[in-house]
């Protein structure tokens, strides 16, 4: 990526960081903002649709057990602006491996949250201002 | 990287600034308009206020404490001014019957039941009040002879009004429409748009005031300078307000630059936002689906 198309990727992602959550309906209200969870998993789907995109995955246990769990991102248009920094419809594919810091949704036991920080296949793909710094950090040239 | 970082800070307070406050001193003014009637373009709000008036947390101003279980000081100093409607019987009711997903009454969207959630139509005024947060919070106005046309990007909606001199019906004759029934005239350089005939499922903003179909709204849009534009309402409602219920004053600074035009692929999808809502925000990943 050009230098300037790096610092409008990194412009972008700060916006959407600090954008409150409010530009769609209720997200802050429904998840626990402030307890994340650490899930890792294998991707049954990917979904770059309105007005969130969201990821599908199942989360295999220590006895074997599978569970589907689902993670919203920020509002599509912010994350459409993200594109040029990593994020498209094919960001994620089926069969990869994620690994997800996400905040808890209020209702017990649901097995829904909100991404916070994601790695896929061991990557971190950056959702907010710091993380984009720490992608442009690794893939800098020494 | 000390230009990226730079950069990056300055975006960072910017967009920050532009999310709580409104940025009323950050541009300079624009000068005269060319013709002060000529109100074409593309609209982005700069006042707090993302709900129809100036009621309390209709700036999202007391929702990082909703949010994070804390009870809000209501009475410490916001900076904003405020007013609040005076309900009837009826209006609180129906007040009390919209459960919104924002404000002071903000309800998680599985148990709330904002319109919105279902990609159902904003309507008017609700569609005027640039509720998107940030820089998406407007809508464009195209002028033609004999109608003005207003559009949302956001909700690819847009509304009409005739300015052709013909008469508003009478409540009686207009039938119920999403964004209600609409004529304009000019007082001076004020125009004026009147309606009425609106379906009263729409809520005036996302905070969940209602109205009746029995409301009639009255519009002003006066060009200030030649890059802000103001607009006031009055809803006049007998059925759900004891009084006239006037909005904020709203402004809203020309978007020259078209800055989101890639908001014009934004639709919301009623079947993409329904399995959303299935899913994520009412929890049911565990439940379903191929």
């Amino acid at each position: 990526m050009h230098r300037v198309g790096r610092v409008s990727a990194l412009i972008a992602l700060i916006a959407a960081a600090v954008v409150p959550v409010a530009a769609h309906h209720g997200t802050s209200i429904t998840y626990e903002v402030n307890k994340t969870i650490t899930l890792t998993g294998v991707v049954s789907e990917f979904v770059y649709g309105y007005p969130h995109p969201q990821v599908y995955f199942d989360v295999t246990d220590e006895s074997g057990k599978v569970q589907r769990w689902g993670s919203e991102f920020g509002p599509t248009p912010l994350m459409m602006r993200n594109m040029n920094v990593g994020w498209s419809r094919t960001t994620i594919k089926p069969g990869d491996k994620i690994t997800i810091t996400c905040a808890l949704h209020k209702t017990p036991g649901a097995t829904a949250c909100l991404a916070r920080e994601i790695h896929i296949n061991g990557a971190l793909v950056a959702l907010n201002g710091d993380q984009a710094k720490q992608v442009a950090a690794v893939a800098r040239p020494q | 990287m000390k230009a990226t970082a730079l950069l990056a800070l300055a975006c960072l307070c910017t967009v920050a600034a532009h999310a709580q406050n409104p940025p009323a001193t950050a541009r300079r003014p624009a000068g005269a308009p060319a013709n002060p009637r000529d109100l074409s373009g593309k609209w982005l709000r700069t006042t707090p206020f993302q709900t129809y008036s100036n009621v309390k947390g209709g700036a999202n101003e007391f929702q990082n404490d909703i949010v994070a279980g804390r009870k809000p000081d209501l009475n410490r100093d916001t900076g904003l001014k405020y007013s609040e409607p005076v309900f009837t019987s009826a209006g609180k009711a129906a007040f009390d019957h919209n459960i919104p997903s924002y404000g002071l009454r903000i309800t998680a969207p599985k148990d709330g039941n904002d319109p919105q959630g279902n990609c159902d139509p904003w309507g008017v005024p609700r569609m005027l009040n640039g509720q998107v947060a940030g820089p998406h919070a407007g809508w464009s106005i195209l002028q033609t002879a004999g109608k003005f046309i207003q559009f949302s990007g956001w909700h690819h909606d847009y509304r009409e009004v005739w300015t052709d001199g013909r008469k508003l019906p009478s409540l009686d004759e207009a039938e119920p429409r999403w964004n209600g029934y609409s004529v304009g005239h000019w007082e001076a350089n004020t125009l004026v748009i009147e309606s009425v005939g609106f379906d009263d499922r729409t809520w005036l903003d996302h905070n969940g005031y209602p109205h009746s179909d029995q409301m009639r709204l009255t519009e002003r849009y006066r060009l200030v300078d030649a890059d802000t534009l103001e607009l006031t309402m009055t809803i006049v409602d007998p059925e759900y307000y004891a009084q006239p219920f006037e909005s904020d004053v709203k402004r809203f600074r020309r978007d020259r630059e078209n800055e989101k035009a890639f908001d014009e692929q934004i639709y919301c999808v009623p079947s993409e936002e329904q399995r959303f809502n299935r899913l994520i925000r009412d929890a049911g990943v565990g439940k379903v689906e191929k």
